[in-house]
């Protein structure tokens, strides 16, 4: 019985043991010379790319049949093994691959990652790898090239970008009384008062991926410019009061309950179509998967409700980045700029990846008409804050404003609460 | 030993430092520091108040609903190896998909359970947000715990009724006993050994409360649905943060087994009084 007790309780630690065959004392982190990877380079050999491309949507096709192949093909002998990791359980899997040594070459990480993953050490920075680093840099919107900054390196590339807007429900609106879709955040506040206990909006969760375009276009912040304090900011006047919105939002009842997290509620990307949610905010990804579903819905779109702070929204997306312990870094390196021509980035464009390098703009807006409205939005579109204690703020951030939506805590008692948390996180860089 | 013991021992040493994830990297020595801050963390000790909750929900209804069915299932009735094979389908059915199923029959907006109370019965007139709170999120991660453990349960006591002696029965029916007689007094005694047993493991099965936690509310709202082994897995999955998972583990581990002692120990000493 003893050992069976033993054996069911520590289910947990059995896999977080398993990770670890390895010594703790360990040598302390020696980081390994940069090596120069020059671009026209010869290369050989193989490397493997982990990404989390989606299979349904034409993504891995693109991938394995088009961009690999001509990759192939310009470098004779080369061989680039793709393997694909479903979106949630990358996290996992990169952190297991780190504990194990046994990473890929290239990874195509969320953005939202690459702080982490610098700081851990398992990435070569390629600001300091790529002498031709600065030409591909330039190429790039600033909200994503931000996104790969780590203790004043760049430590990848923006691979593909998106941002959200505010998708609706022509027919849904006017159901619900209101002639025109919000522009502003008092229009928004307007609107729930004059159809009082109709649904307005619908925001699948409360963490900063949601939350932020509203603070940010009110004029409020997450944190200082250089990401070392979130006090003054994320509970300051604008940042507080945009939070106080959504919340008196969703206590008349204009906002639906899947705000706490979307456990119990009809997913936004369903309820759109279906006409329970006039309006939602969210990204490109959502125009093929309503296209499949409810082939009849014209969904529209409108720039992120504007205030005090225009009109902003979040970046999201994904950044090639190379690791610390690849192999092959010149071939790597070669097929990161291959990733970047116009070649692929155009391949992946066709099947809903945005490219995030400035000078695509106008053929990423003639692959889908859709795609204008993300193209604007970026424009002013600001990622999160880059840190590597991103994943334990935001879940702060997220309950906090949960707390305050349940009625717990005042809007300003919340994100005082989540600064008193937050800055000491990100004091530890 | 080797698949138990040695991850046993690398967690416990792992709970002592502030692990880094990568093995090149050194780890720091904090000796207890991971313990006195579980122990201080009111997550942690929501997420043991939330287990204990679900216990107390789903432990004695699944053994009591399992030895119901047991005793029914035991008299020879048409079909009686069909309701076995029913009853025992829940059990080797995937936790994923049955917690995704459950996640969406307890749906806000157009879920089968929330149709069925306000449509069908008419008991309320508005939906109940059944995972968007803490205790219905409760209710309905035990109503599943239940529905999928029932069979277990039943299968064991099914195998343990078998051994209680006719003879038993006959001598009661003559002492005039009626069912409910039997089944106090004969019955219950006969199988205690398992009653225990099927006891201790569904008590520690409901402190490792999991994939249906993780699937069905990860948590959440604002974490008032975490349990020990989600709190756990976040903290090393998503924060990296092995030392602090270890340390938790350690906690619950040391909680379980002072439980699973006390069972003994009550059970062992009722059975001395009968004597």
């Amino acid at each position: 019985m003893m050992k069976k007790l033993f054996t069911l309780s520590s289910i947990a630690l059995l896999a977080a043991a398993g990770l670890t065959a390895c010594d703790t004392g360990g040598g302390g982190a020696q980081p390994a010379a940069v090596s120069t990877l020059a671009t026209g380079a010869a290369v050989s050999g193989e490397i493997t790319f982990w990404h989390a491309y989606s299979a349904g949507g034409g993504e891995i096709k693109a991938l394995e049949k088009t961009i690999i192949p001509n990759f192939e093909k310009l470098h004779p002998g080369v061989k680039v093994k793709a393997v694909q990791i479903p979106d949630k359980d990358m996290h996992q899997k990169l952190v297991t691959a780190a504990a194990g040594t046994s990473l890929p070459d290239v990874i195509r990480a969320d953005i939202v990652t690459v702080p982490e993953l610098a700081k851990i050490g398992v990435l070569t920075p390629l600001s300091e790898a790529m002498p031709d680093f600065q030409s591909w840099a330039d190429k790039m919107f600033t909200g994503p090239l931000a996104t790969n900054k780590y203790n004043g390196k760049l430590w990848g590339l923006p691979l593909d970008t998106n941002t959200k807007v505010v998708i609706y429900n022509d027919e849904a609106l006017k159901a619900n009384g209101i002639a025109s879709v919000p522009k502003t955040m008092d229009e928004l506040k307007a609107a729930a008062d004059k159809v009082g206990g109709k649904y307005i909006l619908a925001e699948g969760g409360s963490g900063a991926w949601q939350m932020l375009p509203y603070i940010w276009s009110n004029g409020g912040d997450m944190t200082d410019p250089d990401v070392k304090k979130s006090a003054g900011y994320l509970n300051g006047p604008k940042s507080v009061a945009a939070l106080q919105l959504i919340v008196d939002l969703y206590n008349k009842k204009a906002i639906p309950g899947v705000i706490l997290g979307g456990s119990g509620g009809t997913p936004t990307g369903d309820g759109l179509p279906k006409g329970m949610y006039p309006t939602i905010v969210d990204g490109p990804w959502t125009f093929p998967n309503m296209a499949t579903s409810y082939p009849t819905f014209q969904p529209k779109t409108s720039p992120m409700f504007s205030g005090d702070g225009g009109s902003v929204s979040v970046v999201g997306g994904e950044d090639i980045v190379m690791t610390q312990q690849s192999k092959n870094k010149e071939l790597g390196a070669e097929f990161i700029r291959y990733m970047l021509s116009p070649d692929a980035q155009k391949a992946m464009g066709q099947v809903g990846q945005l490219s995030a390098e400035k000078d695509m703009a106008e053929s990423m807006a003639s692959i889908q008409p859709y795609y204008a409205a993300f193209l604007e939005q970026l424009k002013t579109a600001k990622p999160r804050p880059a840190t590597p204690q991103w994943a334990k703020v935001d879940d702060i951030f997220t309950k906090q404003a949960q707390l305050a939506l349940q009625g717990k805590l005042t809007a300003q008692q919340a994100m005082d609460a989540a600064v008193a948390q937050i800055d000491p996180l990100l004091a530890q860089g | 030993m080797l698949t138990t013991g040695y991850p046993l021992v690398r967690s416990l040493q792992i709970s002592f430092y502030k692990w880094s994830v990568l093995p090149t990297q050194a780890s720091t020595f904090i000796g207890l520091d991971n313990y006195v801050r579980a122990l201080a963390d009111p997550q942690f000790w929501t997420s043991v108040v939330n287990a204990g909750v679900y216990l107390l929900m789903s432990v004695p209804a699944t053994v009591a609903l399992g030895l119901f069915f047991a005793v029914l299932l035991q008299k020879k009735m048409p079909g009686r190896t069909l309701f076995r094979v029913l009853f025992y389908i829940p059990v080797v059915t995937s936790w994923v998909v049955v917690s995704l199923l459950f996640k969406f029959l307890f749906t806000t907006d157009n879920g089968a359970v929330n149709w069925f109370i306000t449509d069908f019965l008419s008991l309320s007139d508005h939906a109940v947000p059944w995972l968007e709170q803490r205790w219905t999120g409760l209710i309905a991660i035990s109503l599943l715990g239940i529905w999928k453990n029932l069979g277990w349960c039943l299968v064991v006591f099914l195998a343990s009724l078998g051994g209680v002696g006719e003879e038993l029965y006959e001598a009661a029916a003559l002492d005039g006993a009626n069912a409910w007689h039997k089944f106090v007094h004969v019955t219950l005694p006969g199988i205690r050994g398992t009653l225990l047993f099927v006891l201790v493991l569904q008590v520690i099965g409901a402190f490792n409360v999991f994939p249906s936690v993780l699937l069905m509310t990860n948590g959440g709202p604002a974490g008032s649905t975490e349990v020990p082994l989600t709190y756990m897995y976040k903290q090393a999955f998503s924060f990296l943060d092995f030392g602090y998972g270890s340390a938790m583990s350690f906690i619950l581990a040391i909680f379980i087994f002072v439980v699973s002692f006390a069972q003994f120990k009550f059970f062992g000493e009722k059975k001395e009084a009968l004597r």
